[in-house]
C-alpha cells in the first residue's frame, strides 16, 4: 500500500494519503507533508514534541494535527519522521513527534486547508484522504 | 467534489466585460453572481472557480452581488479574485474572504533615473538587493524580534517603524490605511502566529512573491502619470509580498475558531472553507482585530523591505538620489467602508481576496496629492511580463471600488516545472535583457510566464469596464523571486 501520492494541482500542493487505519492515515499525511517540504536535515535530533488536539470532527482533526505539526516545523526548524499516538479518537488526539533538526527547507507551505477534504474508507477497506496545502 | 456544469449560456451578458449568473440559478443564492471578464477570459475560468463565486452569493448578509475579477481562479472557499460586501454590523465576516496571506499586496518605489542611466549598474543593484533582502524559505533575517517588538508592529504598523528611524514620513501617507489599521489588537493574535513572524519582518517569502526592477515602458495617461511622478523609461522597483508565516498562522487559527463557533449561529454553507460568523459577534470582532494586526505586520514587512532596498540602492550607487514610495495596496483584506447602495449610504464589510481597492478622485481616504486624480492601483504581472499602474475611477463604485490583482495561474506548478526548465526560463528572460536572481531554478520554472493568464488581457477588461484607467505599463529589467 502506498503511503501517499503527490497530485497535480494548479496553484497548490495536493497530496493523496492512505492508511490501513485512521491513525496510519494521519501518520502518512504527516510523512507526505514532511516530504513535500524538501528539508535538508542536520545530524542533530529534534527534541520530542507532545501535542494535544481537540476538533469538531475527523476532517478538522486531520487539518488541525497537520497545522500544529507545520507550526512546530517552521518555528523550531525541524522535520518529524516519527509519530506515536498516545490517544486517538475522531475528535481528539495526543501524539509525540520525533525527528531531525533542519538546515533549510526546499518548499514553503503556508497552510493546511480544508479544501475538498473528505476522509473515507474505500472498497478495499483502506482509509484515504486528499489534502490541499496552500504554498 | 461535483460541480454543477455551467456554460456561457447560463450567464446573462450585462456588457462585453460583465457577466451575471442570476439569483434564481441556485436555491441558496441570496444575490446574483457577477464576473468581470471578456468572453474569451470567461471561457478560460475553471468550473470550480465559478462554483465558488456562486457559493459566496449564499453568505448571510451579502449585499448586491458576489463579484469576481477577470484574473479569478480557484481558492479556498472564496475564489481568488473575489469581492463580497456584507451588511454592517451583523453581516458575516469570513477568513476565506481574505485569504491565508493576510494583506498580501504590492508597493512601487520610484527612482529619479532612466533605464539608460542605470543599465551599467543593474546587475550590481539587483545583487545588492538580493543580499540585503532575504528571499525566504526559512531564509529569515538573522535578527529575531522579541514578542514585544512584534506586538508593536502588529498594533502600530508603518508609523511605529518610521518613528524608530526606518523609512520616511511620506511612506506613511502613501500607504493604504497609512500603514496601520487602528482596529488592530495584538492580544487577538496567537502566540503561535507571533512566533512564526519573529524573524520574518523584511523578508520576501516564496512562490510568486518578488522584488523587481522595472521601467516605465508605455504611458497611457500623461496627466495622471505626471501627478504620480512617472516618466518614460523611468526605473522603478515593485515589491510583492504579504504577512508571511504570521498571517498564514493567524488565518489558520481563526478558521478553526470560526468553524467551531458557526454551529451556535446556525449558519449553513455549501463549503466549509466559507466558514464565517456575524461581524458583530465576539468571534467576528476578535478575528477582525487580529486580521487588522496581521495586515499591519504585512505593511511593516513591505516597509522594511523598502528600507533594505534603499540601503542596497545606496550601496550600489552611492548617494545617487532617493526612492519615493508611489503607493502601497493590499489585495487580501477586509475593510469596513461606507458605500452607496441603491441611493443610500451604508457601511459594509468589504472582503477583497486577490482583489485591489481602487478609490476614485476626491475620496477622503486617499492621500491629498492623489485626490485630484484618484488612487494609484498597482497590478503586478507574473515573472518577466508587464505590470501596470492604474488609477481609480468613480465607475468602480459598482464593484465596491475594486479591481483585479494580477494575472492568475493557468498551469500547475508541477506542470510548469515539467514543461520548462528553470535554466530555459532564465535564458529566455536574459535574451530579453532581464536579469533573474533566484536561489533555486525549480522555483523559476514554477513561476514561468506561461503558467499564468495574460496580464495585458486581464487589465484590459478592468480598463474597458471602467473600473480603473491604465496610467502606465511597466516592463521588468531584473527580478528577484522569493524562494
Amino acid at each position: 500500500m502506498k503511503k501517499y501520492k503527490i497530485l497535480e494541482n494548479k496553484a497548490n500542493l495536493k497530496i493523496q494519503v492512505f492508511g490501513r487505519m485512521k491513525e496510519e492515515l494521519f501518520k502518512n499525511a504527516l510523512s507526505g507533508m514532511a516530504s513535500a517540504l524538501r528539508a535538508e536535515t542536520e545530524n542533530e535530533k529534534a527534541k520530542a514534541k507532545r501535542i494535544t488536539i481537540e476538533s469538531v470532527d475527523l476532517s478538522a482533526l486531520l487539518v488541525d494535527f497537520l497545522s500544529e505539526a507545520l507550526y512546530l516545523i517552521q518555528v523550531h526548524k525541524e522535520i518529524y519522521n516519527e509519530v506515536r499516538f498516545i490517544e486517538f479518537s475522531d475528535n481528539e488526539l495526543t501524539a509525540e513527534l520525533n525527528g531531525q533538526k533542519v538546515e533549510r527547507f526546499g518548499e514553503d507551505i503556508k497552510a493546511v486547508t480544508h479544501h475538498g477534504l473528505d476522509i473515507r474508507e474505500n472498497k478495499k477497506g483502506i482509509w484515504e484522504a486528499t489534502i490541499l496545502f496552500d504554498i | 467534489m461535483n460541480f454543477q456544469s455551467i456554460s456561457i449560456s447560463d450567464f446573462i451578458k450585462v456588457s462585453d466585460w460583465l457577466w451575471e449568473i442570476p439569483q434564481s440559478f441556485r436555491g441558496d443564492m441570496r444575490v446574483p453572481a457577477r464576473i468581470y471578464a471578456s468572453e474569451a477570459l470567461l471561457e478560460e475560468i475553471e468550473p470550480e472557480a465559478i462554483e465558488q463565486v456562486i457559493n459566496v452569493a449564499s453568505l448571510p448578509g451579502i449585499v448586491k452581488y458576489s463579484l469576481a475579477m477577470p484574473d479569478c481562479h480557484t481558492g479556498y472557499g472564496f475564489v481568488i479574485g473575489g469581492v463580497a460586501a456584507t451588511r454592517y454590523p451583523d453581516g458575516v465576516i469570513s477568513p476565506g474572504g481574505i485569504g491565508y496571506d493576510e494583506n498580501c499586496g504590492v508597493r512601487l518605489l520610484l527612482s529619479e533615473y532612466s533605464e539608460k542611466e542605470l543599465r551599467p549598474y543593474l546587475d550590481k543593484l539587483i545583487t545588492e538587493i538580493q543580499t540585503e533582502v532575504p528571499s525566504g524559505l526559512g531564509r529569515g533575517r538573522q535578527m529575531k524580534l522579541s514578542i514585544g517588538q512584534v506586538d508593536k508592529i502588529l498594533e502600530d504598523g508603518v508609523p511605529y517603524l518610521v518613528e524608530n528611524g526606518y523609512g520616511e514620513k511620506e511612506d506613511i501617507e502613501n500607504c493604504e490605511e497609512r500603514g496601520r489599521m487602528e482596529e488592530a489588537d495584538a492580544l487577538c493574535v496567537s502566540e503561535r502566529a507571533k512566533n512564526r513572524g519573529r524573524d520574518q519582518v523584511g523578508t520576501l517569502g516564496s512562490g510568486n512573491h518578488f522584488c523587481e526592477l522595472q521601467k516605465v515602458a508605455e504611458i497611457f495617461d500623461e496627466k495622471v502619470a505626471q501627478v504620480f511622478g512617472l516618466f518614460k523609461e523611468q526605473v522603478v522597483i515593485m515589491i510583492h509580498t504579504g504577512s508571511r508565516g504570521l498571517g498564514h498562522q493567524n488565518c489558520t487559527d481563526y478558521l478553526r475558531t470560526i468553524m467551531q463557533a458557526m454551529l451556535k449561529y446556525k449558519i449553513q454553507l455549501p463549503d466549509r472553507e466559507l466558514a464565517c460568523v456575524p461581524f458583530n459577534s465576539p468571534e467576528g470582532q476578535r478575528f477582525f482585530k487580529a486580521m487588522s494586526a496581521a495586515c499591519n505586520y504585512a505593511w511593516g514587512n513591505r516597509h522594511m523591505i523598502s528600507h533594505y532596498v534603499r540601503k542596497a540602492w545606496k550601496n550600489a550607487l552611492g548617494e545617487k538620489g532617493n526612492l519615493r514610495l508611489l503607493y502601497d495596496v493590499a489585495h487580501n483584506i477586509a475593510k469596513v467602508e461606507e458605500h452607496e447602495v441603491d441611493g443610500q449610504k451604508m457601511e459594509l464589510i468589504v472582503h477583497r481576496k486577490g482583489a485591489t481597492r481602487a478609490f476614485p478622485p476626491n475620496h477622503p481616504d486617499i492621500p491629498e496629492r492623489y485626490k485630484a486624480t484618484g488612487q494609484p492601483v498597482l497590478i503586478p504581472g507574473s515573472m518577466g511580463t508587464s505590470s501596470y499602474v492604474l488609477v481609480g475611477t468613480e465607475k468602480s463604485k459598482e464593484a465596491w471600488y475594486t479591481v483585479c490583482h494580477g494575472a492568475g495561474r493557468t498551469m500547475s506548478r508541477h506542470a510548469a516545472a515539467r514543461a520548462v526548465s528553470g535554466e530555459a526560463v532564465v535564458k529566455n528572460l536574459q535574451s530579453r535583457g532581464i536579469i533573474v536572481k533566484c536561489w533555486s531554478s525549480r522555483g523559476i520554472a514554477e513561476e514561468a510566464p506561461m503558467a499564468y493568464k495574460d496580464v495585458d488581457k486581464v487589465v484590459e477588461v478592468v480598463h474597458q469596464a471602467g473600473l480603473s484607467r491604465k496610467v502606465v505599463k511597466l516592463k521588468p529589467l531584473a527580478v528577484i523571486k522569493g524562494e
